[in-house]
């Protein structure tokens, strides 16, 4: 085993080309997933100082730190309350917009593309600020409505091109079939153009879902520390607690990530994510 | 009512609501910002001296000019490294290239509080790089914290997976055959990467940078928890004259400002995407 950690050996060993394909894979896991895994391992240190590697003491210590304070498990139930709401109105609002910017020709259609490209170059913290002015004339401050407003800001752009993109790959033809034998265009909608642009409209949800989770300036901003989310106060732990602290909270903020990826696994590909940001 | 206007009714109808919301929590905020921009702190008329301010400061000048700086080798740094990415995941096909394309997807996902907070874990004085030199007796300091060597490092986490994406989805749909048949005829790899894939992919890397572009202008967590405290991030900036200035014209100026540097991108991306409508037609 040890003798391929001689890179001539490994080198003759695997071949050219797998050679330099193992050092691929080697820097793109140790850049992109290396300081996940350190971050997982220092959660579970009950004491990690310089300059030891690997920790000096094992332990769930800093998970009970965590799950001891009030605020942080109120925190949790806030956000996944905000992000669920926010996915569901971001929903009921653009998907019905997708479809007819995918579908129907009508002037004004390419400006109305566009407004959305807005949220992305101004840019967001201009947003917030201004429509805080607008916020305290009709009390939304420090409100749970004012929050999901300030989250599905970020999100409106996704859920419309996403889907749009997803439901002109739908053909024409398999909604005008079912229609043929008798499906009103209702059922149709349901039973035809909707699974088919599932891939697309899961995408879009989870990455809505997903950036409500991890909004934190907006929500700052104009929650007032009333409407305190995960990383609201994630901010709060990497400034005030030892970094193990930090390490726990922050797994806590990926699990349900890591849950929606992998239930979603199968319609997550470069294509359908890819299809978010073009204009068409 | 004939047909086609019931079609078209039926189309604003299903619009509108969206349409209406993005007005009222984006279009009319940035409208206001626009005009406090404008406004005068003290007697409330109309000045210019908000953004004058940004433009003859020599600090607001050096952090413009920073800002730029990260962004643009960010954007060129990602673009190439994705590119490279790109080619190898389309046409190697192996278990290892099958794996990172899967791999390179989660990234995306991960909350960008995270991903900060797990590079600082190893990039810092005390982190996980210098810990391991300390093993063979060195003391390696990475010096990148605090620098724009560190959040350009970090910048490529956030942006090479996108931006491969981006141009993977772009490369999927240039068709083998006709790869093959240019180099039936003779031509080398390196022509067929000339006149084929890299016309065919320009689009998608046109779309790519302009959101990374655009993304890192205004980018806010990777500079508050791994940059310095001068020159600052624009994203800092504003947030400081925001929240601790309390300058709110300042604040609504330098939006405007920074609106306008993405518009140059955003610009070239609608260019790209008007130009290629009409032979798509």
């Amino acid at each position: 085993m040890f003798k391929y950690l001689n890179p001539k050996r490994f080198y003759h060993a695997a071949g050219k080309k797998h050679f330099w394909e193992f050092l691929i894979l080697a820097g793109f896991l140790l850049f992109f997933y290396g300081p996940l895994l350190n971050m997982i391992m220092m959660a579970f240190a009950n004491k990690y100082e310089v300059p030891a590697v690997l920790p000096q003491e094992w332990g769930f210590k800093w998970w009970e730190f965590v799950f001891s304070q009030q605020s942080l498990v109120s925190s949790i139930v806030q956000s996944l309350l905000v992000a669920v709401i926010t996915t569901a109105c971001s929903m009921l609002l653009c998907i019905p917009a997708a479809y007819a910017l995918a579908r129907f020709k009508f002037p004004g259609r390419k400006v109305f593309m566009l407004s959305f490209l807005l949220t992305n170059a101004f840019p967001k913290l201009g947003i917030y600020t201004s429509i805080g002015i607008l916020f305290y004339k009709y009390n939304l401050m420090g409100t749970l409505l004012g929050v999901v407003i300030i989250h599905m800001i970020n999100s409106m752009m996704f859920m419309v091109w996403l889907p749009a993109s997803a439901f002109r790959s739908v053909h024409r033809q398999q909604e005008e079939a079912a229609r043929d034998v008798g499906a009103g265009p209702l059922r149709t909608f349901f039973k035809v153009s909707l699974p088919m642009a599932m891939p697309g409209i899961a995408v879009a949800t989870l990455y809505t879902f997903l950036g409500s989770m991890e909004e934190a300036q907006g929500t700052m901003l104009v929650g007032l520390a009333r409407i305190k989310t995960m990383p609201v106060e994630m901010y709060g732990i990497i400034l005030d607690y030892p970094g193990q602290a930090g390490a726990v909270f922050a797994i806590l903020l990926v699990i349900p990530a890591a849950v929606l990826i992998f239930a979603m696994r199968k319609y997550i590909g470069p294509e359908a994510i890819a299809g978010g940001f073009k204009m068409k | 009512m004939n047909k086609e206007t019931k079609r078209k009714l039926i189309a604003y109808l299903l619009v509108l609501p969206a349409f209406l919301t993005v007005m009222a929590v984006v279009a009319i905020p940035i409208f206001t910002a626009l005009k406090t921009s404008f406004t005068d702190p003290d007697t409330g008329g109309f000045t210019l001296s908000n953004y004058g301010y940004f433009f003859t400061t020599p600090n607001e000048l050096k952090n413009l000019g920073f800002t730029l700086y990260v962004v643009v080798v960010t954007v060129v740094l990602a673009i190439i490294i994705a590119y490279l990415l790109a080619l190898y995941l389309r046409f190697i096909k192996s278990p290892i290239s099958r794996a990172i394309g899967s791999l390179y997807l989660l990234p995306r996902f991960i909350p960008s509080l995270v991903a900060v907070y797990a590079m600082i874990t190893i990039i810092r004085d005390s982190g996980l790089l210098n810990r391991i030199s300390q093993l063979f007796g060195g003391d390696f300091k990475p010096g990148l914290m605090y620098q724009a060597s560190g959040m350009i490092l970090m910048n490529m986490w956030f942006n090479v997976p996108f931006a491969a994406l981006m141009i993977t989805a772009g490369l999927g749909a240039i068709p083998d055959s006709m790869i093959e048949s240019a180099r039936d005829v003779g031509a080398s790899k390196l022509q067929v990467f000339r006149s084929i894939i890299l016309p065919l992919s320009f689009k998608d890397v046109v779309i790519a940078s302009t959101f990374v572009f655009m993304s890192n202008v205004g980018s806010f967590t990777t500079p508050y928890l791994m940059g310095g405290n001068f020159p600052k991030m624009l994203g800092i900036s504003l947030f400081d004259q925001f929240n601790k200035y309390l300058r709110y014209e300042r604040a609504a100026a330098l939006s405007v400002i920074m609106f306008l540097i993405c518009s140059v991108s955003a610009g070239v991306y609608i260019y790209t995407n008007l130009k290629e409508k009409e032979w798509e037609k």
